[in-house]
């Protein structure tokens, strides 16, 4: 790396620790930081500017109904997580499974829905099933519920999740697919639906499930959320 | 942080109440309606709750942890809507605004330091303050900003870290500040 590399590097180190670099270039600047000591002291010294600007804020009471809404998500998580207990936490057969996990090891939110699907009434296996011509594999999911069925046709692009037996959703909601990847962070995707009178829906999963270790299904207000929020229908380990 | 880890519900409301008026102020502060700074802190600590396991103490307080993930979130809300449009009214104050009464020596102490840190700021130049603005509490890209102002992305990131440089010290000073 030249020394006017390094420099225009540098400058760019304010505008990081603001997180006001576009996402390619902090993309960039991560990976010329990853072999830069230099750019990484300027980081530190500067993020003890940037950490301080949040309280900068003028202080805004929150209002308590906020902490309630937020406190019945928590405890209505907490408590399928303390209802799951060790039968959920149990291991699993390591033919199932690419990577070993337990309950204790998601987040909650996982592992609520999860626990869900663990004490109802039948669990269905992450089996590898078969596969077609453009497709890798065919992962059935683990559903709560043995009448119904879903499986994911991984292919390198746009993937396809197929159902039946589905139950329609709670009125005014939506089933939408999140995707888990191998850090545990889950990002919501684009593809809604729900199911037709006799209870089958397609739907294409975008993008590549190269970096998935989950897919999962849960109900969702229509146009969908941010983070799951809702009933988890179904959950598919890659 | 261990416990909430472990799912318990009342360590999480710990966490809350500590850090639920910092977090709230920031968010208002950048999306500048009430109504979107509670989906902007209701999502940031929700994800709080469903991620604790990715607190790392090496990387800094609970504190800062908690108003990075709240800030995220205000960025992404900014960017994905016209709530955009807020911010500059926030700056001048909203009518509804409701501000925390100064009720505990904590809150008390909250008041003085961002009083501190504008005073700090308002030292700054005013072009270097305008960016930092714009970027932290705006969530304005560097490419967006020197649009807006009218000046090379390399001028933008260089007030950028010239202002933080200067804050950075004058913080460090422990300035006296009226």
């Amino acid at each position: 790396m030249s020394a006017a590399d390094h420099r225009e590097w540098r400058e760019s180190a304010g505008a990081y620790v603001l997180d006001a670099l576009p996402a390619d270039e902090r993309a960039a600047f991560e990976a010329h930081l990853a072999g830069c000591a230099a750019c990484r002291e300027d980081i530190e010294q500067l993020r003890v500017a940037a950490d301080a600007l949040p309280a900068s804020a003028p202080p805004v009471a929150p209002p308590p109904e906020l902490k309630a809404r937020i406190m019945a998500v928590v405890e209505s998580e907490a408590a399928l997580l303390a209802a799951a207990g060790e039968r959920a936490d149990r291991p699993e057969r390591p033919e199932r499974r690419r990577r070993r996990w337990s309950l204790r090891t998601l987040s909650p939110a996982l592992a609520a829905g999860l626990a869900a699907l663990l004490v109802g009434v039948g669990v269905a296996g992450g089996l590898v099933i078969g596969g077609g011509s453009d497709v890798e594999r065919t992962v059935a999911a683990q559903v709560e519920d043995p009448s119904m069925s879903m499986r994911l046709a991984v292919r390198d692009e746009d993937s396809t999740l197929e159902g039946r037996g589905l139950p329609a959703p709670p009125p005014g909601r939506v089933y939408q697919v999140w995707v888990e990847d191998e850090d545990g962070r889950v990002v919501g995707t684009d593809a809604l639906f729900g199911p037709a009178r006799d209870g089958h829906a397609m739907v294409v999963v975008p993008g590549s499930l190269e970096n998935a270790s989950r897919v999962m299904v849960s109900d969702e207000p229509r146009g969908g959320s941010r983070a799951p929020t809702g009933h988890v229908l179904a959950v598919i380990t890659l | 942080m261990q416990l909430m880890r472990q799912g318990d519900a009342r360590a999480f409301e710990i966490i809350y109440e500590r850090h639920a008026s910092a977090a709230f102020s920031l968010a208002y502060r950048m999306v500048g309606t009430r109504s979107a700074a509670e989906d902007v802190t209701q999502e940031a600590f929700v994800a709080i709750w469903r991620s604790g396991s990715r607190y790392d103490r090496a990387r800094g307080s609970v504190r800062t942890w908690v108003l990075g993930i709240v800030h995220h979130r205000a960025i992404d809300a900014l960017r994905r809507t016209f709530v955009r449009e807020r911010g500059r009214t926030s700056e001048e104050g909203l009518a509804d605004r409701l501000e925390a009464g100064e009720r505990t020596e904590v809150e008390a102490a909250r008041r003085e330091e961002s009083r501190t840190i504008r005073a700090a700021m308002d030292t700054l130049p005013s072009e270097q303050a305008q960016v930092i603005e714009l970027a932290y509490f705006g969530g304005f890209t560097h490419v967006e900003i020197a649009e807006m102002i009218e000046a090379p992305v390399g001028t933008v990131k260089g007030r950028m870290r010239l202002g933080l440089e200067k804050l950075r010290n004058r913080l460090g000073e422990g300035m006296a500040v009226g």
